[in-house]
C-alpha cells in the first residue's frame, strides 16, 4: 500500500520555545517497497513515523495510506493507532516484560478476537519466518538483543499488515549484530509484499536496505531517490556531506562544455561531470570521494585532474589504508589497497576521475 | 492529554497536602495555646514552661546520644555486612538478603521486648543464666541503660542502613580501586582513600536515615528507656500525654516543634546527600566483575559472624517470644521450665476483649489502610512519573514530607485536628494518620514501577490494535502488579505493627496490637504479652504471604 503525505507540519513546545520539527512535509511512499528516512538526530524523521502510524498528530496536513484517510486537519479527521492496523518495530523493541515470545506475538491476532486456534497457527507460522520456532513458551526478556528485534518484527507482521514501520531498529544491537540482522531484515522483508517505512541516522543502513531513501533535514525532506542516487549524484553538499566521506572544496565554474564542467578550485582545475544547472561563472562545490581518487604509479601522469601532493598521514585499517594528502594547502582524504608501498612524507600522483567528480550546490 | 491531567494533579495536591500538611499547621497553632480545649488563644506559656523544664537538658543529651550511638553502630554494621557481600567470596550470600528484608517484619516493640526479656536486670534469661551458672548475686547485665537503647536500635535499624550502602558498594566501578592499585597504594590505603570518599555520600545519607528514624522511634526508648528511667524527646512527649493526671497537649505540641524541625531538616540533608551520591556512581555501561576478595582462612569466621547476626535478628526474638508465651513466668530453659510450658497464657489473651479487639483493629488497619493508601499511591505515582509539570513536581515534595514524621509528633498534630471533628476517637482517625505517615513507602515502588514501564510498551500495544483500555488491562496494570503488591505489603506490615503514631490516636475501643503490646509490657504481663506478640508476627506473615499469591495470581491471569 503507498502512502501519501501532503503539506504536514508538527510544532513542539519545549519550555517555551516553538520547535518545529515537520516542515510542509510531502512525499509519497511507494507500494511494497523498502523506504528509509535517512538524516540526523533531530531532524523530524521519528516524528514523520510517528505521525503515520498515529502516536503523534500533526497540526497540519495529509496522510493517506492506500485509499484510507488515517489523518486531515482540514477534513477533521483523526484515526487513533489501533484503527490504522499497521506494524510497527520500535527503538527498544518494546517487547512486553510480562509475557512470554508466543502472547508477545500473539497480541496484535487477540485484539482482533481471532479464534485461539487461528492465532497459534498464525503465530507459529510467523516465529518460523523469523526462525524463532520453538521459542514460543520463554520469557521475552531473556532472549539475546537479536532474538529480541525478532520477536518485535514478528509481532509487527503477524496481522498481516500492508504497512510495516521501524523506528531506528538496529541502533541497540553491536556492530556485528547489526550487520547480521540487517542482512537478515532486508531477506525478510524482500519475501513479503509489504510496504516497509525505515527510519534511521545510519547511512550504512539507509544505504544497503533499501530500495528508495529520503534524506531529512530541519523537518523538510531535502532530497529522494534511490540509494545509488544519493550517494553518486546528489547535488546537495549537506547529502554528499552527511553519506559516506566526501572530499569537499569550494570552487567556481569556469566554462561547461559536452556534459564536463571545469572548476577552478583551490588545488587547481578540476573536470567534473555537468549539471543543468551548471552555469558559468557559478559558485559551486566539488565532491570527490576518497574511493574515486586514484594513485597514479607512473610518476609525472598526465591528463584532466591529475595533482601532486605529499602524503601527510596514512593509517593502516585492514581492508584499506586511509591517508591524508596535502596538494597545495588544502588536505584531502584518500585510500589506498592495503599493498601499497607508500610512507608518510612521500610525493604522489593522484587522479581524480571526472564522472565520480560531482557538483554541488548550496 | 495533559488536559485530562490537571484536575487530577489537583485534586492529588489538596488530598496529599490535607495530609501531609495539617497535622504539621494544627501542630504549629496547638503549640501556642493552654491545651485542647482553648484552641485559638495565642499564647508562649508552653514554650516557657517546656523549654524551662530543668529535666530538657538531660534528655536533649540523652536523645542525642541515643540517636548518633544507634546511627553509627548500624551504619559501620551495615558497611561490614555490605562490604562483605559484595566484595568478598563469603559463602552463602544468599542469607545478607534474608538478613536485610526479614527483620522488617518483626515489629519492633516485640524485638524490643524480648531484648528486654533476655537482659533486663531482675529476670531476664541470660542474666538468670549467668547467676546460676557462676553463682552470682547480681545480674551481669542491664538492658535498661543508654547503651542497651543503642544496642537494640541499631541492630533495628540495620537493614535499612543496609539497603542504603549495598547497592551504593555493589554500583561502585572497581577499576577506581585498581587505578589506585596500579598507582602503587596498599589496599588499606586504597580503602581509605578512594574507597570510602566515594562511598561517602552513601555512608552519610544512611547515617541520617538511622538518626532520623531513631528520633521517631518510640518502641526502644518506651520498652527499654523507661524502665530504667533513660527518657529521651519522643518518650518525654509520651510522659506528658500519657502519664500523670492531665494530659498536656500543649506541652507536646511545643516540645514536638523542635523534634519536627530536627527531623525535617535531617531529611532534607539526606535527600541532598542522596542527590549528591548519585554524582558519585560510575556504574559502567559494559558488564564488569568486581575483583572478590578472597578471605581464606577468615571465610568462615566472618560467616560464622554474619550467621550470629542473622540469628539475633530473626530467629532469636521469635524464639524468645515463643517460650516465654509458654512458660508460667520467667525461668532459664531447662527440664523443669518444659514441664510447666502451657498454653495458658494464650488462652488468656484469647479471653482477653481488648487484645483480641485490638488484634480486629490491627487487621482492618493493614487491610483497609494498605488497600486505600495505595490506591491513592498508584494516583500520585502516576502524576509524579507520567505528568511531569510544575504541579506534579510540588506533589512529589509533598508527598515526600511525612518521610520526616516522627509519628508522636505527628500523632499529636493530628490530635490536634481530630479533636474538632467527629472522627475524634473512632478507627478512621487511624486509618488517615496512618496513611499521612506512611504514604513515602507506597508511592516509592509505585513510583519505580511506573518508570520501568516505558511510553513504547504502551504506544506498542496501540499499534498493534489495543485500544486505550485494553492496553490498559494487558500491558499497563500487569505491569504494575508487582509495585502494588511489595507497596501493599509494604504499608499493611508497617500498619499492624504500627505504635507511635497508635500511642497518641489509639483510644479506649480503638486499641491496636502494639500498643496493647505496650500495656502488657508496662504491667509486666510477659506470658501474654509473647502469646499476642506471635499471633501479631502471625498476621503480618499471614498478610504479606496472601497478598504474593494474589499478586502472582494477577499476573498470570491478565489474557
Amino acid at each position: 500500500m503507498e502512502i501519501r503525505i501532503r503539506n504536514l507540519n508538527k510544532d513542539f513546545f519545549s519550555e517555551g520555545k516553538r520547535i518545529t520539527a515537520l516542515d510542509q512535509v510531502n512525499l509519497d511512499i511507494p507500494a511494497n517497497r523498502i523506504f528509509t528516512l535517512l538524516g540526523p538526530s533531530g531532524c523530524g524523521k521519528t516524528s514523520l513515523l510517528r505521525c503515520i502510524v498515529g502516536l503523534e498528530t500533526p497540526d497540519k496536513g495529509e496522510i493517506v495510506i492506500g485509499d484510507e484517510i488515517v489523518f486531515s486537519q482540514e477534513k477533521n479527521i483523526y484515526l487513533p493507532p489501533e484503527k490504522r492496523r499497521l506494524g510497527m518495530v520500535f527503538q527498544t523493541y518494546a517487547i512486553w516484560p510480562h509475557m512470554n515470545v508466543f502472547d508477545n506475538v500473539a497480541y496484535p491476532l487477540q485484539t482482533r478476537k481471532l479464534p485461539k486456534k487461528e492465532v497459534s497457527d498464525k503465530v507459529t507460522e510467523t516465529l518460523r519466518f523469523v526462525q524463532l520456532a520453538g521459542f514460543e513458551k520463554r520469557p521475552a526478556t531473556k532472549l539475546s538483543g537479536g532474538q529480541q528485534q525478532r520477536v518485535a518484527l514478528a509481532r509487527a507482521l503477524v496481522a498481516e499488515p500492508k504497512v510495516i514501520l521501524f523506528d531506528e531498529p538496529l541502533s541497540n544491537l553491536d556492530a556485528k549484530l547489526r550487520e547480521e540482522t540487517r542482512k537478515e531484515l532486508r531477506s525478510f522483508l524482500s519475501r513479503l509484499s509489504i510496504t516497509a517505512v525505515y527510519v534511521t541516522h545510519d547511512q550504512i543502513e539507509a544505504l544497503s536496505l533499501s530500495d528508495m531513501v529520503a534524506v531529512m533535514r530541519n523537518g523538510r525532506i531535502i532530497e529522494m531517490g534511490t540509494p545509488w542516487d544519493i550517494y553518486f549524484n546528489s547535488d546537495q553538499r549537506f547529502v554528499a556531506d552527511f553519506i559516506g566521506r566526501a572530499n569537499i572544496m569550494d570552487g567556481k565554474i569556469r566554462s561547461v562544455e559536452k556534459g564536463w564542467a571545469v572548476i577552478e578550485s583551490a588545488i587547481g582545475t578540476i573536470v567534473c561531470q555537468s549539471r543543468d544547472e551548471a552555469v558559468p561563472g557559478k559558485s559551486v562545490s566539488v565532491c570527490i570521494r576518497p574511493e574515486f581518487i586514484k594513485l597514479l604509479t607512473e610518476a609525472g601522469g598526465e591528463g584532466r585532474n591529475v595533482f601532486r601532493g605529499k602524503v601527510e598521514s596514512l593509517v593502516f585499517v585492514g581492508d584499506i589504508q586511509e591517508g591524508e594528502v596535502r596538494i597545495k594547502d588544502t588536505s584531502l582524504s584518500f585510500q589506498v589497497e592495503p599493498t601499497t608501498k607508500i610512507k608518510e612524507g612521500d610525493l604522489i600522483n593522484l587522479s581524480f576521475d571526472p564522472a565520480h567528480c560531482s557538483i554541488l550546490f548550496n | 492529554m495533559q488536559k485530562t491531567n490537571r484536575p487530577l494533579t489537583h485534586v492529588l495536591i489538596v488530598i496529599v497536602g490535607f495530609l501531609t500538611i495539617c497535622p504539621v499547621i494544627m501542630l504549629f497553632l496547638g503549640s501556642f495555646t493552654e491545651g485542647l480545649g482553648a484552641f485559638g488563644d495565642f499564647t508562649l506559656k508552653k514554650y516557657i514552661k517546656s523549654y524551662s523544664d530543668p529535666f530538657l537538658g538531660s534528655i536533649v543529651a540523652n536523645t542525642v546520644i541515643f540517636t548518633s550511638g544507634s546511627a553509627l553502630l548500624a551504619t559501620v554494621l551495615a558497611m561490614f555486612l555490605a562490604y562483605l557481600n559484595t566484595r568478598t567470596n563469603i559463602p552463602f550470600k544468599s542469607l545478607f538478603g534474608i538478613l536485610s528484608i526479614i527483620p522488617m517484619m518483626i515489629p519492633h516493640v516485640l524485638f524490643a521486648v524480648s531484648w528486654a526479656l533476655l537482659l533486663n536486670p531482675s529476670n531476664g534469661m541470660i542474666n538468670l543464666l549467668f547467676k546460676q551458672l557462676l553463682g552470682l548475686a547480681e545480674s551481669p547485665f542491664n538492658i535498661y541503660t543508654l547503651q542497651g537503647m543503642i544496642l537494640v536500635e541499631a541492630l533495628m535499624d540495620l537493614p535499612m542502613a543496609y539497603l542504603i550502602i549495598a547497592p551504593a558498594m555493589s554500583a561502585f566501578d572497581v577499576s577506581l580501586e585498581e587505578s589506585s592499585r596500579v598507582c602503587g597504594a596498599s589496599n588499606l590505603r586504597t580503602a581509605l582513600r578512594v574507597t570510602l570518599p566515594i562511598l561517602r555520600p552513601a555512608i552519610l545519607a544512611a547515617i541520617t536515615l538511622a538518626i532520623v528514624r531513631s528520633l521517631a522511634s518510640f518502641a526502644v526508648p518506651s520498652v527499654i528507656g523507661m524502665p530504667g528511667r533513660n527518657y529521651v524527646l519522643s518518650t518525654h512527649i509520651y510522659r506528658v500525654i500519657a502519664t500523670g493526671f492531665a494530659p498536656d497537649y500543649g506541652m507536646a505540641a511545643a516540645v514536638g516543634m523542635s523534634i519536627l524541625a530536627a527531623s525535617i531538616t535531617l531529611i532534607f540533608l539526606y535527600r541532598y546527600l542522596t542527590s549528591e551520591g548519585e554524582k558519585y556512581v560510575t556504574v559502567s555501561s559494559r558488564g564488569y566483575r568486581p575483583t572478590v576478595i578472597d578471605l581464606k582462612k577468615a571465610k568462615y569466621p566472618m560467616f560464622g559472624i554474619v550467621a550470629l547476626l542473622s540469628f539475633v535478628l530473626i530467629v532469636l526474638p521469635i524464639v524468645v517470644l515463643f517460650y516465654t508465651s509458654l512458660v508460667p513466668y520467667s525461668m532459664v530453659p531447662s527440664a523443669k521450665a518444659f514441664s510447666l510450658m502451657s498454653w495458658k497464657h494464650w488462652i488468656a489473651v484469647i479471653k482477653d476483649p481488648i487484645s483480641m479487639l485490638s488484634l480486629k483493629n490491627s487487621l482492618f488497619l493493614g487491610v483497609a489502610g494498605a488497600t486505600l493508601g495505595i490506591l491513592l499511591s498508584i494516583f500520585i505515582a502516576y502524576v509524579i512519573v507520567k505528568v511531569r509539570t510544575t504541579a506534579s513536581g510540588f506533589l512529589e515534595s509533598l508527598s515526600f514530607l511525612s518521610f520526616s514524621f516522627p509519628g508522636i509528633v505527628i500523632g499529636i498534630g493530628f490530635m490536634w485536628f481530630f479533636v474538632y471533628t467527629p472522627l475524634y476517637a473512632t478507627i478512621w482517625a487511624l486509618l488517615i494518620g496512618y496513611i499521612a505517615t506512611y504514604l513515602p513507602y507506597g508511592v516509592r515502588p509505585l513510583s519505580s514501577a511506573f518508570i520501568q514501564i516505558h511510553s513504547h510498551l504502551e504506544e506498542s500495544s496501540r499499534v498493534c490494535g489495543g485500544g486505550a483500555l485494553y492496553t490498559m488491562r494487558r500491558i499497563v496494570i500487569p505491569l504494575l502488579i508487582p509495585g502494588v503488591v511489595s507497596g501493599w505489603i509494604m504499608m499493611a506490615t508497617m500498619f499492624v505493627r504500627e505504635l507511635s503514631l497508635s500511642v497518641v490516636l489509639s483510644r479506649p475501643g480503638t486499641e491496636v496490637l502494639a500498643v496493647q503490646i505496650l500495656r502488657f509490657a508496662e504491667d509486666g504481663l510477659w506470658g501474654r504479652l509473647s502469646a499476642l506478640g506471635i499471633m501479631m508476627i502471625f498476621i503480618s506473615t499471614a498478610l504479606v504471604i496472601t497478598a504474593s499469591l494474589i499478586g502472582a495470581k494477577l499476573k498470570r491471569v491478565n489474557k
